[in-house]
């Protein structure tokens, strides 16, 4: 399957569009998290938690799952592949990694939202485990980030042998 | 801003350089793949280490427990919950 070089411009751009939005909707929710930790008012945890759960589930699950999906139509529609170059196979390795992370973790800050929400008061112990999440989160990022610039050299065997297979037949 | 081409053998945004696999034997896996296993297999580790000591404090269990998440205790009406 390929595409024409205007529809992979487009693509390219839905994926860093919805890549880099994401990174941008942790960075928020981590700054959430902070401030409530830092302030520690009960005001402000219960907010925090209930923004946390809207950004969490309208904003940074939909990117997820878009960045992972449009990555996936690009590289099995481009000669980059998906396991032929170790950067690629490593990106979607990590982003399945942290997509399925936050899909676990979801309903657990739902939880605390609804509790936020419903009642007056709000707890502070766990919002530690979303530095510890969303800092994660964004280390995962920020390394997809940097393997698509950088994009360095290495082939796996098996883009190596299709490589091979390739230039064999086109040599023929 | 227009991309920089990937690699500089290539000219185009999905070029693959012309080096790669050109030879008949496989080069073999790169060290920057290494040092990144090194540090996946490290950080997996750490984690069941943590698992071990703590199974209470964190895992697929901390989401699914009946008792509530991250052994949730009751609120405090008006406050906000102390560790």
């Amino acid at each position: 399957m390929t595409m024409t070089p205007g529809l992979r411009k487009f693509v390219l751009t839905a994926h860093v569009t919805s890549s880099v939005g994401w990174l941008g909707a942790v960075v928020v929710y981590l700054a959430l998290a902070v401030a409530a930790l830092t302030i520690q008012d009960a005001q402000t945890v219960r907010g925090a938690w209930i923004a946390m759960e809207l950004t969490g589930w309208f904003v940074i699950v939909p990117l997820a799952l878009a960045s992972l999906l449009i990555g996936l139509v690009q590289s099995l529609s481009t000669p980059w592949g998906l396991f032929r170059h170790y950067w690629v196979m490593m990106k979607f390795l990590l982003t399945v990694f942290a997509t399925t992370v936050l899909l676990l973790h979801m309903p657990t800050v739902s939880y605390f939202a609804g509790v936020a929400a419903e009642t007056d008061s709000a707890n502070l112990s766990g919002l530690r485990g979303e530095l510890l999440h969303a800092g994660g989160g964004l280390l995962v990022l920020l390394v997809n980030t940097t393997l698509s610039v950088y994009k360095p050299r290495g082939m796996t065997r098996y883009g190596w042998r299709k490589q091979h297979e390739r230039r064999t037949v086109s040599q023929a | 801003m227009a991309d920089p081409p990937p690699y500089p053998e290539s000219n185009d945004d999905i070029g693959v350089g012309p080096d790669r696999g050109s030879t008949d034997v496989y080069p073999g896996t790169p060290r920057w793949v290494k040092v990144f296993g090194i540090i996946a297999l490290a950080l997996v580790l750490l984690f069941v280490i943590m698992l071990l000591t703590d199974p209470g404090r964190h895992g697929p269990g901390r989401h699914t427990r009946s008792s509530g998440p991250g052994g949730y205790t009751p609120p405090i009406e008006h406050g906000v919950q102390q560790p």
